[in-house]
């Protein structure tokens, strides 16, 4: 009777010990995790942030005063453009 | 030691005590021991909920999950609003801990006077005080490194607005809670917004999150919004617009284009203009979207509506001749002029020379019931159902309070007020055929639904008289563009000053041209308006159709249409024979 006592009073123990550690590994992973999608979170704002400045650099003021001062480049006019007819077939495949 | 008792002998254990007391003791122990076993299962089992919450509050934090406001596009994807991240500064003033020199170079990183900010630090009864908002990210981190106890960041969301001044009309902007307050920001802000989440969780000693609990509210972010403005037409508009209005000198203009076959609003630019990002000393003058929020009378522009009626009713042909010498008439003791007199002229040639006699003529044999009806249905008086905030309707009187002079005036354009939007709106009544369509800010592929006004035949016969108003021996010539075939009308008004039209010195004008190319399919209309030009130049014809001219052919090209008109080509075109 003794000996099973003592037993089950080792199972208690080391059982209990085992929860405790499982506990503390849980929050430590739980704690990784909560990094992991803080850091998930500030890729994603960060992201954004630069496709908000690829837009700003390549909005139509930016990129009108570029092409006309460095590039020296002029508007375009019907007078010096090549219209070309596209064929139904042809407009389809570049749609597709 | 001789008073001492020897317990055996106390006098006090000799005295014989009655058996009920200490019965009665062990009861009342007996008793508080009961209640005490009664008490603690009552608060640990049946009535816990204080308690529980008790222990809760020292380990469990709500934390709330901000939803994204939504980014509004243009038509082709591009960003034209989002939201990122800011970090603001804040204080809790009982806390502070700072030496002389900390606050100082505090201030200088805040660009703020030192007595603002100490005077915001002075308040020890409460425990947060806002710094400053919305800092740069920089700013924030130098903040952080100064180390100063009792200074705090939280993040907020900041909105950004990469193409600036261009669309910052129809766009709009939001607060600094990240609410819309102008523009589609606010017209769609309950769409844009979203609903934050919130998450309850378990934090240890170090304010780490080492459990959720399971009440979890996910965050719902804001819709994305697309627009039918296309970017790049916006930004032309707005350029070229602003140019006209700086070489007249003029005070304001603004410029609406609307794709005739979708209803698409593909531009709406008004100057002056403001940087939304940068919302210091703005005023009502830069905020306003004056296309869509300032009336006035529209002048020549009606006259098309007015023929357009006489055509419809068989009451005239595009080639009925109509006496209009000696330049003026008399309606019930009023004058009416043209401002050049002309004589025998055709119903095309009113339209084209801008008659006002031949128009009147033609109106005074219709009902103002006929006339009202038109004007309504083209949109005049009614708030043109577009999703944006202050819309104006602008005025049309009931018919039946006309006097014969006021439908006279009216037939030409006076005595009622329109928007530029309304008037570009209504003439898709000539570009779709005959039919007013409803137009739209979001973006949309199918062609709109329209409520026939005329019949296809009266829309083709005005349209030709409009190309003839902006071909040669027309009133808006400037309008012509190089490749494509326009036709439009402009208009010319004195803006009323006080009750009188202000006396020839110190008359202030208006010009306006609203016009569509190409013109036997017409792809886009556009109305341009100049608020008083003071360079000279003052005629509608003069100061708003170059603006059309050269919107009309930048939005052609852009759409890819092909010109309809020869164009003499500055190609050199290298062919090589091929030889055998």
């Amino acid at each position: 009777m003794t000996r099973l006592n003592l037993v089950l009073l080792l199972a208690v123990l080391a059982s209990a010990l085992y929860l405790v550690r499982t506990q503390y590994e849980s929050r430590r992973l739980y704690v990784e995790l909560e990094k992991a999608i803080t850091q998930n979170r500030k890729l994603e704002i960060e992201n954004e942030r630069l496709q908000i400045e690829k837009r700003a650099q390549a909005t139509s003021l930016r990129v009108e005063k570029l092409a006309k001062d460095k590039l020296e480049m002029r508007s375009v006019t019907p007078a010096i453009t090549q219209y070309v007819k596209q064929s139904d077939a042809a407009a389809t495949r570049v749609i597709k | 030691m001789s008073r001492s008792v020897r317990y055996t002998s106390s006098p006090l254990l000799a005295s014989k005590t009655p058996v009920w007391r200490s019965k009665f003791i062990v009861a009342v122990v007996a008793l508080s021991f009961i209640g005490l076993a009664c008490r603690a299962a009552y608060v640990q089992v049946l009535d816990n909920d204080f308690f529980q919450r008790q222990g809760e509050v020292r380990f469990v934090r709500t934390l709330e999950l901000p939803a994204n406001r939504g980014r509004i596009l243009d038509r082709n994807g591009l960003i034209l609003a989002s939201s990122v991240p800011a970090l603001s500064i804040w204080a809790d003033p009982e806390d502070i801990v700072a030496t002389h020199t900390q606050l100082h170079e505090l201030a200088k990183l805040l660009d703020m006077p030192i007595a603002e900010l100490k005077k915001k630090l002075e308040d020890e009864d409460k425990n947060f005080v806002w710094i400053k908002r919305l800092v740069d990210d920089a700013v924030a981190q130098k903040i952080s490194k100064l180390g100063i106890k009792g200074i705090h960041q939280r993040m907020e969301y900041k909105r950004q607005y990469p193409e600036g001044e261009t669309i910052a009309h129809v766009v709009g902007f939001t607060n600094i809670e990240d609410r819309g307050q102008e523009g589609i920001e606010l017209a769609f802000n309950k769409e844009l917004g979203g609903r934050a989440g919130s998450r309850r969780v378990i934090k240890d000693r170090l304010g780490r999150v080492v459990e959720d609990t399971r009440e979890q509210v996910p965050p719902v972010d804001g819709k994305d919004l697309q627009l039918s403005i296309d970017s790049k037409m916006q930004f032309v508009a707005y350029q070229k617009l602003r140019d006209a209005v700086i070489a007249n000198k003029a005070v304001a203009g603004s410029v609406v284009m609307l794709d005739a076959i979708t209803g698409e609003v593909l531009a709406m630019a008004n100057y002056p203009s403001y940087v939304p990002d940068k919302r210091q000393n703005m005023t009502g003058n830069q905020l306003r979207n004056r296309a869509l929020t300032d009336t006035f009378e529209p002048g020549s522009v009606m006259k098309a509506f007015t023929v357009g009626l006489a055509l419809e009713t068989g009451r005239v042909k595009p080639e009925t001749q109509i006496q209009t010498a000696p330049g003026r008439m008399q309606i019930t003791g009023s004058t009416i002029s043209d401002a050049h007199p002309h004589g025998l002229l055709t119903v095309q040639e009113v339209i084209q020379k801008s008659s006002n006699v031949g128009t009147v003529k033609m109106a005074m044999q219709m009902q103002p019931r006929e006339m009202w009806e038109i004007f309504s249905q083209a949109g005049f008086g009614q708030k043109p159902q577009i999703a944006f905030p202050g819309v104006v309707s602008g005025r049309l009187r009931p018919y039946k309070t006309w006097r014969p002079i006021e439908q006279a005036t009216m037939s030409y354009g006076y005595g009622l007020s329109v928007s530029l939007f309304q008037m570009a709106r209504a003439y898709t009544v000539f570009g779709h055929d005959g039919q007013i369509i409803d137009t739209t800010l979001l973006k949309r592929d199918e062609p709109a639904v329209g409520v026939q006004v005329f019949s296809p035949k009266t829309a083709l016969e005005v349209r030709k008289m409009l190309q003839m108003a902006a071909g040669p021996g027309g009133t808006g010539q400037k309008a012509q563009t190089l490749g494509y075939s326009v036709g439009g009308k402009s208009g010319t008004g004195y803006k009323q000053v006080g009750k009188s039209y202000g006396t020839d010195k110190d008359r202030k004008y208006r010009g306006w041209f609203v016009g569509m190319a190409p013109i036997d399919n017409p792809r886009v209309i556009v109305a341009v308006m100049i608020d008083e030009p003071r360079a000279g130049k003052y005629y509608g014809g003069d100061v708003a159709a170059p603006v059309f001219s050269e919107l009309v052919q930048q939005a052609l090209r852009m759409k890819s249409v092909q010109p309809d008109m020869s164009v003499k080509p500055q190609i050199v075109m290298h062919t090589v024979e091929e030889s055998f």
